[in-house]
């Protein structure tokens, strides 16, 4: 099985990163880095974009960018 | 020695110093300036209020410090064009000291970043602001803990609310750190052999990642072999570099900080309500509607006053001994004048007074959440929303707030999608014709045409988007956590936006007034040279069924503002109003009696912000009214709301295009809104029977 990533997480999840491809410099400066530990709080109507909680910080992503975060389900 | 646990000498304070401001977005550098320097730069809560580089000037100690206020970075690699002003800034022309500010309630992050710019081994000192917040989130931050950990002075700050006390004694303080971060063995093997090329070692990490402006030649060169030897060994340094400093800024929150109570969950669970899949929306729009109907209520007394003051004024003036012309001149070009300009503060005052409130306190920028499928579908970033739905208010600060978008091309659509909002000053118009021509669909009519402004400005976006090849809107961004306001930093905040439009904008609508009124005065070979023009376009209007040169005359003082399109109707189809001579006693009596209606309106408005909303009122149609029913079609009249709509809303919001975008494109707007506006009137024409 594939690993899951951020845009699959289930709200209310907490989750660690694994992986955020390099060119991702945007997400990995936000915090979402490996070894983070990630939970989406909520989902916009649609599911889409996604409120992230990063450490301490709040993070608000599109569904097409939380794809690129591979995470593992704590 | 105010560092006994710093490493390094002081620095001493040279007669001339740059400092520079660095630290994450909106972790309150701006609101740190402004209380150190008492300057009045711009401040928000969202990430991005300051894109470009602000500075104020301090006097310290003899000494003449300019604080610069640099946009907030999360790294010193830029990802955003407002990063790499930061980037420039620290290694084309580094600052004599560094002013790293952290945020208390972020730490961890905040540290990543101050151990980044700590390399660039310049003298430094930390601040580290919102410590109010840390506290509220039940965290303690030890700041001698957190001096000892990083080698430098670190003040404490909550910048916001003025407790800024000790920040520019650490500052005086500053010193050059030590490396702070020992990195994974391949990178840290790699760096050593650039760091010889390097001004220091942040240069070289930068180098290191791939950056090569403000870098020597010799050193980018010797980086980029160095790069492709660490990747083709299976390690990308940009990932090791975030490893090694994420392990050090770790270590040092264990140090510095302390959990006092269980954290508050206050933004979560406002977000659970505020972000709501169900509620969100009707949520943002009620909070909207209660900031455009504080804005209404409220400045309607004042923008009256202004009218009397306005009447009041024209009366003495009728009573001095002076040419007709010069009278007319006097009162209905300059007071007009003025008074338009002064008309639109009230309005501009409270609008920005409650926004600054929904800005402040992060509620705006969970707009851009719930927002973003609208905003993608116009290739736009979620925070274009703002701008977007403060047009519906007033377009003139619309256009300005464009400016917190990071990208100059999301700034330039959006700024030309926003004239075709419908603003406040164009309801007295929709009404005045909606209640004359369609009286049982009235407010359907009125609906429908915020509805196509909306559209039309939409459309323009992603339009302009397509020819201008625009990639797809940037969708992720930091929420700001709630924050409570302190009402002094409201009231300065609109104030000093208002004082910007009055200065920005006085002049240019002031001139256009004056035009106007040398239009329609002034007789030019036997006719006035405004029945001249207004005859002159009227066959272009007779394709959309206006076929009255009364009716087209009046869109051209609409240029100015929306607002006298009605008054210019009234006075070309029922005469002017005459204005009577006035005595001085009467006058004063007549203005204090304005001032106390004005209050009493005020207060009213007040406490009609929490009564049920007033429905139009039952209605008579007005002698206008029935004038105009006499002049024209309802497929006439349809073509006409759609005009009104869509043409160049006033001068006001053309002098805020020309400041935003630049005279180019604000005068490739105004002919861009003439066309669209002709044809979708056309279009409306044809849609009735």
């Amino acid at each position: 099985m594939p690993m899951p990533s951020l845009a699959h997480l289930p709200n209310r999840t907490r989750a660690r990163v694994v992986r955020v491809s390099p060119e991702r410099k945007r997400l990995l400066a936000l915090g979402l880095r490996p070894g983070a530990v990630v939970e989406v709080l909520l989902r916009a109507p649609l599911g889409d974009p996604l409120e992230v909680r990063a450490g301490d910080a709040f993070l608000l992503l599109r569904l097409e960018e939380a794809r690129h975060v591979q995470v593992e389900v704590l | 020695m105010a560092c006994p646990r710093c490493h390094a000498q002081a620095t001493a304070l040279k007669a001339k110093e740059r400092w520079a401001l660095v630290g994450n977005p909106n972790t309150g550098k701006s609101s740190l300036v402004n209380a150190l320097a008492g300057a009045d730069l711009q401040v928000g809560n969202w990430p991005g209020t300051t894109l470009e580089r602000l500075s104020a000037a301090l006097d310290l100690a003899g000494a003449e410090v300019e604080l610069v206020d640099l946009p907030g970075t999360y790294s010193l690699l830029p990802t955003s064009p407002e990063e790499a002003l930061v980037a420039r800034e620290l290694l084309a022309s580094p600052p004599d000291r560094l002013l790293l500010v952290l945020d208390a309630g972020n730490l961890e992050r905040s540290l990543v970043l101050a151990l980044e710019a700590m390399e660039l081994a310049l003298p430094t000192a930390a601040v580290v602001n919102l410590l109010d917040e840390a506290e509220a989130k039940g965290l303690e931050v030890d700041l001698a803990a957190l001096e000892e950990a990083l080698g430098l002075p670190v003040a404490g700050a909550v910048a916001a609310r003025g407790r800024v006390a000790g920040v520019l004694a650490k500052a005086l303080e500053a010193r050059v750190p030590a490396p702070p971060v020992r990195y994974p063995g391949p990178l840290e093997e790699a760096l050593g052999r650039l760091e010889g090329l390097a001004p220091s070692r942040g240069a070289a990490l930068l180098a290191l990642l791939g950056e090569t402006a403000s870098l020597p030649q010799a050193l980018v060169r010797a980086a980029e072999e160095a790069r492709a030897r660490l990747l083709a060994e299976g390690h990308d340094p940009y990932l090791l570099a975030l490893e090694g400093r994420y392990a050090r800024a770790q270590e040092i929150y264990r140090e510095a900080v302390r959990r006092k109570s269980a954290p508050s969950s206050l933004t979560e669970r406002l977000d659970r309500l505020v972000l709501h899949p169900l509620l969100g929306l009707p949520l943002f729009l009620f909070a909207l509607f209660l900031a455009f109907r504080f804005t209404f209520a409220l400045s309607t007394p004042w923008v009256d006053l202004v009218g009397l003051v306005q009447e009041v004024l024209a009366g003495w003036l009728a009573a001095l001994p002076l040419p007709a012309l010069l009278r007319a001149f006097l009162a209905e070009g300059l007071v007009a004048g003025v008074g338009t300009v002064l008309s639109f503060t009230p309005v501009l005052f409270l609008l920005y007074l409650a926004l600054a409130f929904l800005e402040t306190s992060g509620f705006l920028a969970r707009m851009a959440f719930v927002a973003d499928r609208l905003m993608r579908w116009a290739g736009l970033p979620g925070k274009a929303f703002i701008p977007l739905v403060l047009g519906f208010g007033c377009n003139v600060p619309a256009v300005y707030a464009t400016q917190a978008l990071a990208h100059p091309l999301d700034r330039l659509r959006v700024a030309l999608a926003i004239p075709f909002l419908a603003c406040g000053a164009r309801l007295p118009v929709f009404t005045l014709f909606a209640f004359a021509f369609f009286p049982q669909n009235a407010p359907l009519a009125v609906l429908g045409l915020y509805l196509l402004g909306l559209g039309v400005g939409l459309a323009t976006a992603l339009l302009l988007g397509r020819v201008l090849g625009a990639g797809p809107g940037e969708g992720a961004m930091e929420l700001p956590p709630y924050r409570f306001p302190p009402w002094k930093l409201l009231l300065r905040l609109s104030l000093a936006r208002t004082a910007s439009f009055v200065r920005g904008a006085g002049g240019p609508i002031l001139v256009a007034v004056l035009l106007v009124w040398v239009l329609m005065n002034l007789p030019l070979g036997g006719t006035i040279p405004y029945a001249f023009l207004a005859q002159a376009l009227t066959p272009l209007f007779a394709p959309l069924g206006v076929g009255d040169w009364r009716l087209v005359g009046a869109l051209i003082p609409g240029f100015v503002a929306k607002e006298v399109v009605v008054g210019a109707l009234g006075v070309s189809f029922l005469g002017p109003e005459g204005v009577g001579p006035l005595g001085l006693a009467e006058g004063l009596r007549t203005l204090a009696q304005g001032l106390e209606t004005a209050l009493l309106g005020t207060l009213q408005g007040l406490a009609a912000l929490f009564g049920p909303p007033s429905l139009l009122p039952p209605h008579e149609p007005t002698p206008l009214q029935a004038a105009l029913t006499g002049a024209l079609a309802p497929k006439g009249a349809l073509a006409y709301l759609v005009f009104v709509l869509l043409y160049t809303p006033c001068a006001a919001t053309l002098a805020a295009l020309r400041t935003v975008v630049g005279r180019r494109w604000a005068g490739l707007a105004v002919a861009y809104q003439l066309l669209v506006a002709y044809l979708l009137a056309f279009a409306a024409s044809r849609s009735l029977p």
